[in-house]
């Protein structure tokens, strides 16, 4: 019993993390109707980023969280702006998008191979490997704060998408860009802006992963499956949705341990992610985009 | 004269890919250098295993990030089936084709469902589940340290011409798969699935059909691979490289043409053993840059290329059928262009 309701417990907190991550991806999905294969790509440099602060200058991996969420606005509305603007849209845009994007990824990958070698890496602080008591049961402290920093973080978006005028004209383009572009809205600039929301929330939840697990210039290629899983389980864009996904997600793979041997969990996603495809193609609470 | 040949096989194309075939025959013996024997096996490899990559990510426009997860299947199978079993060569090339073709189906059928980057980045799973799956399945490949075939230098040397026959059938199968009647069903599946259907092409059967045949002709390919190189293991064979690898030579060849691939992956081969060769460490972000390139400039590759230039050398040859400047569709021959559909 004791068993069970820990893993229950870390698989709440792990979603936390997992709805972030996916969050980007559905965002861009939902508004340019591209998926950014360069996800994982961000997830990683992340990753790197708040590594690479905190073993240069010291500086607490929490709190690089601003400025390393903001440099990956800026590199997403970069690549917006330098690469993906000059593909078609539609269908016909949608291989040629993916191909870019990946390319994109795989030199981010090189850089980092370059830079930080293949080793894997992790951050350690004074307060790794902390633990608090709550109610009987021992959690760790970096986890309960990634998962709160997440929850945060979700919340600051869907006030944002519900409550400002940001959010409204980036729902409204979602729906229909030519409408928009009638009365007035700058529709080149929220895909810019949209864009850069996803990278940076790639960048976010990857250094919130790097809290947590190691890392090398290969990490993200399963966590973008990962996120895609959520994003197809939840539907797009609905933070209520994706919540719930993720939870099921991190449920699944949790409680996998107990059944499978460990290097198979890794195969759970995708299996999780077929099934799905096949049983609920819409994702389980139907097409919704944003809100 | 009664044709012996179907309307759709331009004896032009034929003769000259008779021509082709026939000087790489007898090649060999002219300039009897191994070092360029070894590099042209190896290229009529990458050949025809970017021509089976196109089947499905460029007749079917699914882009498969993960086909390496067949080749690796086939060359185990295939290495298995020589060393446990005793079956001869090329028979368990064949059987190692055709249980790759069924592993392809197994996550194929159910992920075919998808469209474009839906199904791009499940083979981006399917390729990492097999490659993790097999690394550990001992009994299979034997772990992380790979298993090796008896060396056969004199066998080495004729698998030269297993390649070119190789690459040869995949040629025509490309060729058949796009000029045939069958052909015309792939064109109008990939263009709109759901038109397809109401016309009466039976999306599914036929993706599971393009499916198996791609994923056969990787696990063929695979088998060979192991034969011509008697060593293999998992990290290579099941490698995320190697997947990239087929996606790029289709990409600089020009996705979803006949021969495009084929060229792409000659300069490929090329550019892997002179400059990547030389940078190692670079590899990946050199195939990363190239993607990114073809993609903005030319998104049909050197097929598109071409046919810019032929198009401003002759105009009034009136070449249009492959993707006109402005509508940068990778879909050949196809109107209306997708973007006025999608403007509704």
């Amino acid at each position: 019993m004791g068993q069970v309701t820990d893993l229950a417990v870390s698989a709440i907190l792990l979603a936390g993390l997992y709805a972030t991550m996916a969050y980007g991806l559905g965002l861009i999905y939902g508004v340019l109707r591209i998926v950014n294969l360069n996800h994982g790509g961000m997830i990683m440099a992340g990753a790197y980023a708040g590594w690479w602060l905190h073993a240069q200058f010291g500086i607490d991996p929490y709190l690089s969280l601003i400025p390393v969420s903001a440099l990956a606005f800026v590199v997403g509305v970069v690549i917006y702006r330098l690469l993906v603007r000059r593909l078609p849209r539609g269908a016909a845009g949608g291989v040629q998008s993916l191909l870019l994007l990946f390319g994109v990824w795989l030199v981010l990958r090189n850089a980092a191979y370059l830079l930080f070698s293949g080793n894997d890496q992790t951050i350690r602080t004074s307060y790794s490997t902390r633990a608090v008591s709550l109610a009987g049961a021992f959690l760790s402290v970096n986890r309960l704060a990634v998962f709160a920093l997440a929850l945060l973080v979700l919340l600051a978006l869907h006030l944002l998408l519900t409550r400002t005028y940001l959010g409204k004209a980036i729902r409204a383009v979602a729906q229909n860009p030519d409408s928009c572009t009638l009365v007035g809205v700058p529709v080149e600039r929220i895909y810019a802006l949209t864009f850069g929301l996803g990278t940076a929330l790639a960048a976010l939840a990857g250094l919130l992963a790097a809290t947590l697990f190691s890392f090398n210039p290969d990490f993200g290629a399963t966590e973008l499956l990962k996120s895609f899983v959520v994003v197809v389980l939840g539907g797009l864009g609905s933070v209520a949705g994706t919540a719930v996904a993720a939870l099921i997600l991190a449920a699944v793979e949790v409680f996998a341990i107990l059944a499978l041997p460990a290097y198979l969990t890794a195969a759970v996603g995708f299996v999780l992610l077929v099934l799905v495809l096949v049983i609920r193609p819409g994702g389980l609470f139907g097409q919704r985009v944003l809100g | 004269m009664k044709r012996i040949l179907p309307a759709w096989v331009r004896p032009r194309a034929l003769i000259a890919v008779a021509v082709a075939a026939a000087i790489l025959a007898v090649l060999p013996f002219i300039h009897g250098n191994r070092y360029w024997h070894n590099q042209l096996t190896e290229t009529l490899l990458a050949i025809a295993t970017a021509l089976a990559w196109n089947w499905l990510g460029g007749y079917l426009g699914q882009v498969s990030f993960g086909h390496a997860a067949m080749f690796g299947v086939g060359g185990f199978v295939a290495a298995r089936l020589q060393i446990a079993v005793g079956v001869p060569m090329i028979a368990a090339w064949i059987g190692a084709g055709v249980i790759a073709g069924l592993y392809a189906l197994v996550w194929g059928h159910p992920t075919l469902r998808l469209r474009g980057p839906y199904f791009s980045i499940a083979t981006i799973g399917v390729g990492e589940a097999t490659r993790l799956i097999c690394t550990y399945w001992v009994w299979l490949t034997g772990g992380s340290s790979g298993m090796s075939l008896p060396v056969q230098v004199q066998l080495k040397y004729q698998l030269y011409w297993y390649a070119l026959a190789l690459a040869l059938i995949a040629l025509a199968a490309s060729y058949a798969l796009r000029r045939s009647p069958l052909g015309l069903a792939l064109l109008a599946i990939k263009s709109d699935v759901d038109a397809a259907g109401d016309v009466g092409v039976s999306s599914v059967r036929l993706q599971d059909l393009v499916l198996f045949l791609s994923g056969m002709t990787m696990g063929i390919c695979g088998g060979f691979y192991a034969s011509y190189y008697s060593f293999i293991e998992p990290g290579d064979m099941f490698g995320f490289a190697r997947s990239i690898s087929f996606v790029l030579m289709g990409v600089i060849g020009g996705i979803g043409t006949i021969a495009g691939p084929a060229i792409g992956a000659v300069i490929f081969v090329l550019l892997r053993n002179s400059l990547i060769a030389s940078y190692p460490q670079l590899y990946l972000g050199l195939y990363g840059l190239l993607l990114i390139f073809v993609i903005l400039f030319e998104p049909l590759g050197l097929t598109g290329l071409y046919m810019r230039v032929l198009r401003r050398a002759r105009p009034d040859l009136g070449v249009t059928g492959i993707a006109a400047p402005e509508s940068a569709a990778p879909a050949i021959g196809v109107t209306p262009p997708v973007e006025q559909r999608e403007a509704k």
